[in-house]
């Protein structure tokens, strides 16, 4: 394996770290360094050598960190990592988390080490090389399966006591946060503002209250020889309808280039809801469907937005957060395609 | 028009294909990225210089329509087009959020009018998102 250590100062407070929180021997770090992606969070991957102790043995982790610039609502990673604990303890395939630092003399700021699982998770490639996924219908099928034991966890749970109390009517919650992030703006966004009336007007007036991950979609999972290891980026995750989940993963902005393949880019959107209700997800309609989509649009514009005005405020001068501000206009077009029935 | 010297528009089209054509392909793989995306930025600025104008008097006068049509037109016709634009964006989000285009014909008329506004729009930032609405304007039909 090739050493590389980016930060020789933390690796060294790091061993340190892991070895009192291991009871080890002795503790080498013989790779630190950052990983791609991550707007919001700073990835590393930490290989070590432990002698003795809880964890002993090499091992292939991957630190995640708070990055400098955060997006409001997401979680912190104590969080995250009593989300992932909760998740993994019941059966959703997800990186295994084993430790939490919340001391900020280690690095620097409050960090979660979890298991590094093996697989590609580029939505661009997923989308474009069959080889990669030889069965999509398969790989959509347990996509939609692990998707129903995220939503099988309900509240109240005392183990997810650090996450804010369920809305009383999630939909409509989500209408009002949208609003509050666009009011910070310096701008008016009609389309936005009569899709997020629409989805109002429209609430679903049944609804249960699960756990959702936020942002479960195709280039947050890993796909490894074809097969879902691990779901990753949990720091959306909350209480909420479940049905949302099912709306961003299904949603045209997120199928990169199998833009036709309602089920995530891969394949149409009937193996996804069959592995759903395979593994206890509740039924999802037409409506449904629609609903949490145009909501999706409306969402991720809203995102997008926020990372545009990174740039135009001079906060991270960026040509991707500008870029990403140009994509607002085909998500409004989306969402009102979506709104009038002449697409899906 | 013929002209001498190229104008902005040519120029940056035509910076656009030197890049794709002399640079892209002798970039390291993992710099690609960043020669495509700045190729897309530079498409974008190319039909913005283009469109950009009609995008925004279309716009206003299509908001201006629909805001009269509720009785909720704001007195702006001192300011100049852009500036408009964004005063008539605001009048028509205060309208929208207090219900006054809940019911028909207001919310028909209302989502054709943005359907064409963001299509102006998508048609500058990604003309390849757009795909053609099957038959006549069918609004409302139901999923």
């Amino acid at each position: 394996m090739s050493g590389e250590v980016a930060d020789p100062t933390a690796a060294a407070a790091l061993a340190q770290w892991l070895r009192d929180a291991t009871r080890a021997d002795a503790v080498r770090v013989t790779r630190y360094a950052r990983l791609s992606g991550g707007a919001i969070q700073d990835n590393w991957s930490l290989d070590v050598e432990i002698d003795g102790g809880t964890l002993p043995g090499a091992h292939r982790y991957v630190l995640r960190t708070d990055a400098p610039s955060t997006v409001a609502s997401s979680l912190t990673r104590a969080q995250e990592f009593a989300v992932l604990q909760v998740a993994h303890a019941a059966g959703v395939a997800t990186p295994a988390p084993l430790l939490l630092c919340t001391d900020p003399r280690v690095i620097g700021r409050t960090f979660f080490i979890m298991e590094r699982m093996g697989g590609i998770a580029q939505a661009h490639r997923l989308t474009r090389e069959p080889a990669l996924v030889p069965d999509a219908r398969a790989l959509v099928r347990s996509l939609g399966a692990n998707l129903a034991r995220i939503h099988a966890i309900r509240p109240p749970r005392a183990d997810l006591d650090v996450l804010p109390a369920p809305a009383e009517h999630p939909a409509q919650a989500a209408v009002a946060a949208l609003r509050v992030h666009l009011d910070r703006l310096e701008d008016a966004y009609p389309a936005l503002e009569w899709g997020l009336r629409w989805c109002d007007l429209h609430a679903p007036r049944e609804f249960d209250v699960t756990l959702v991950h936020g942002d479960y979609r195709t280039g947050n999972y890993l796909v490894d020889a074809g097969r879902l290891t691990g779901v990753l980026d949990w720091e959306f995750a909350g209480w909420g309808d479940p049905r949302q989940d099912v709306g961003w993963f299904t949603a045209r902005c997120w199928r990169s280039h199998g833009v036709d393949l309602e089920g995530g880019g891969l394949a149409s959107v009937e193996p996804f809801l069959e592995g759903y209700a395979s593994a206890g997800g509740r039924a999802v309609s037409r409506d449904d469907l629609t609903y949490w989509q145009v909501m999706a649009h409306l969402r991720w514009a809203v995102i997008a937005l926020q990372q545009a005005r990174r740039h135009a405020t001079g906060a991270e001068h960026s040509l991707e957060l500008a870029l990403t501000g140009r994509i607002v206009h085909e998500l409004e077009h989306e969402a009102l395609r979506l709104m009038m029935g002449v697409d899906r | 028009m013929m002209t001498d010297i190229s104008n902005g528009i040519d120029l940056m089209a035509t910076a656009r294909e030197s890049l794709l054509r002399d640079v892209l392909p002798a970039l390291p793989a993992d710099r690609r990225y960043v020669a495509l995306m700045i190729a897309n930025a530079m498409a974008i600025a190319t039909r913005e210089a283009d469109a950009g104008d009609p995008a925004t008097k279309g716009e206003a006068t299509t908001l201006e329509r629909l805001l009269a049509s509720v009785g909720a037109a704001p007195d702006d016709a001192a300011l100049a087009t852009a500036e408009r634009l964004r005063t008539l964006r605001r009048a028509i989000k205060d309208a929208i959020r207090a219900g006054r285009f809940d019911v028909p014909p207001h919310a028909e008329a209302l989502s054709a009018g943005l359907l064409e506004t963001t299509r102006a729009w998508v048609a500058i930032s990604n003309p390849k998102a757009l795909r053609p609405v099957a038959g006549p304007p069918a609004l409302h039909r139901g999923s």
